[in-house]
């Protein structure tokens, strides 16, 4: 078999084609859906009355990020099975959420972030320590998935990264900038149907074109160890997704805000849902991967092989529809990731730390303003392109797994204290790191939980505060 | 321990069921909220 994937690539003019394509399509529904976005609460939280069918679909398409279509192949490339397995148990991070988010909009039901929460529920201190952590993650994710965008372009259509990378930060700002929260959730509904068909077509066509045995065989000849059950390594990397991934969504402002913006009573069916729905995904575009030795292809870089296979797979076709899937996958992340951390920083860092007196017209414009600056900030830290998508990616796993239990705890305990919930995120994010650079980055979040979990469960037991809920009501309710 | 042809297979099979799945499940969803007034 043809072991080149060049003839199979298609062509810059037609990459620039499916771009401007899309991109209307895109800014064009940004524009319709937040056309009537009245208030601060319409563009934010699109009103905090989205649906079953939108919320499922929005969780799903956000967590479906080139992280999973690209780096899902790639880790199933390196890690073998339990490569793609353990990115799937990314999923039970969105069914653990679902309690969390029926428990947010019943105790703050009108809060819009979740620096929000941290600053009512543990202070001031604990406060800025978490939104350090957040923003970095933030900015980590969004590097991580503008890079993304230029590889693929690249590895597609032969468009320079730097230009490829240009053109999905900017679309993307664009239509978020147009219709808020509203456009994001609206178009992530479309972008989870292109990616779910795309993907399983994906899937569908390398069983049918080389089969289970073929693919089995191939691999097990020339790389035996990616279907080994008992690979170290892997199964490290399994726990320590889990945790990466549970840590990642109970911090993050991208899952807040979603709760904050379901309709009441939507958000635990929602994350349920969803997660099931998701679980699934990365075993599939991860067994794409698999196909590599019998395909006989030679992979130049990790990042780059689940397009070089459906490339390979269907030639144009495939081309074009890898193409559109993960050009779907990353903006359904990035807009969510732009609406989300701009929240962030206007309710947090603007209005909490530099203009408490703002006005709603000028927090709107503000809004505005933030989303822009982000963009700008992601395209200059993307130009150089630095690492692999998944060492960008896991390096922020020490940072966010710190968070999962003062956010859980703190939620649900009351003796939970504010200064063991702030040094709890602090020696997890230190001990994580270390584990980062001296064992590897399949250890950083695992370690990191762990010793944030000991902290929080030993300080709440040794100093119990007695917090109210009921301020954390008061505080965020807007006055009559 | 090397995982068999037949389990992989099993996996991956169920794994597609679901995502073949899902788009007719979210558009069933969508109905249902469109026609209840219940969208967003």
């Amino acid at each position: 078999m043809n072991n080149t994937v060049n003839s199979a690539m298609l062509d810059p003019a037609t990459g620039w084609s499916i771009l401007a394509l899309f991109s209307l399509v895109w800014i064009f529904l940004g524009w319709f859906w937040g056309r009537k976005a009245k208030g601060l609460d319409d563009f934010m939280l699109a009103g905090r009355n989205v649906g079953m069918a939108l919320g499922v679909a929005t969780a799903m398409a956000t967590w479906v990020t080139s992280n999973t279509t690209m780096a899902a192949p790639q880790l199933a490339f390196q890690l073998g099975v339990w490569g793609m397995v353990g990115y799937s148990l990314g999923s039970i991070g969105l069914m653990l959420f679902a309690p969390l988010a029926r428990r947010i909009r019943l105790l703050m039901p009108f809060g819009y972030t979740s620096g929000d929460f941290v600053r009512l529920r543990y202070g001031k201190t604990a406060w800025r320590v978490f939104l350090l952590i957040s923003l970095f993650y933030a900015f980590g994710w969004l590097i991580s998935l503008g890079m993304a965008g230029g590889v693929l372009i690249h590895a597609l259509t032969g468009i320079p990264y730097q230009y490829g990378m240009t053109v999905i930060l900017a679309i993307c700002v664009l239509y978020t900038l147009l219709g808020g929260l509203r456009a994001v959730i609206g178009t992530d509904f479309i972008q989870t149907i292109i990616i779910l068909l795309g993907i399983g077509m994906l899937c569908w066509l390398a069983i049918t074109r080389l089969g289970f045995d073929d693919i089995h065989s191939a691999v097990a000849q020339s790389r035996p160890e990616l279907l080994n059950l008992l690979m170290p390594a892997a199964i490290m990397f399994l726990f320590n997704n889990l945790l990466f991934g549970v840590g990642e969504i109970f911090h993050s402002n991208v899952w807040w805000s979603r709760a904050f913006a379901f309709r009441e009573g939507v958000g635990f069916s929602a994350y349920l849902t969803a997660g099931a729905m998701w679980m699934p995904i990365p075993i599939v575009a991860g067994f794409i991967a698999l196909a590599v030795p019998a395909l006989g292809l030679n992979v130049p870089a990790a990042d780059m092989v689940g397009p070089m296979v459906a490339a390979q797979l269907s030639g144009i076709a495939g081309a074009v529809l890898v193409f559109i899937v993960v050009f779907s996958a990353l903006a359904s992340s990035l807009d969510s990731l732009l609406a989300a951390t701009a929240d962030l920083i206007l309710q947090d860092i603007y209005r909490g730390h530099l203009r408490p007196a703002a006005g709603e017209q000028e927090l709107r414009v503000a809004a505005k303003l933030i989303i822009l600056g982000l963009g700008l900030g992601a395209w200059l830290l993307c130009l150089p392109r630095l690492t692999t998508l998944a060492e960008l990616l896991y390096f922020t796993g020490a940072f966010v797994a710190s968070t999962i239990w003062p956010i859980a705890a703190g939620l649900y305990w009351r003796r939970t204290n504010a200064a063991g919930a702030t040094l709890a995120m602090l020696l997890g994010t230190g001990v994580g790191l270390y584990s980062y650079f001296s064992i590897g980055f399949y250890v950083a979040a695992l370690s990191g939980a762990a010793v944030s979990m000991l902290t929080v469960i030993i300080t709440t037991w040794l100093w119990p505060a007695d917090f109210n809920w009921q301020a954390l009501r008061a505080e965020t309710e807007p006055a009559a | 321990m090397m995982i068999s042809s037949d389990v992989l297979a099993i996996l991956v099979t169920v794994a597609l069921v679901v995502v073949t799945l899902s788009p007719i499940v979210l558009i069933g969803l969508l109905t249902k909220d469109w026609k209840r007034g219940k969208l967003w």
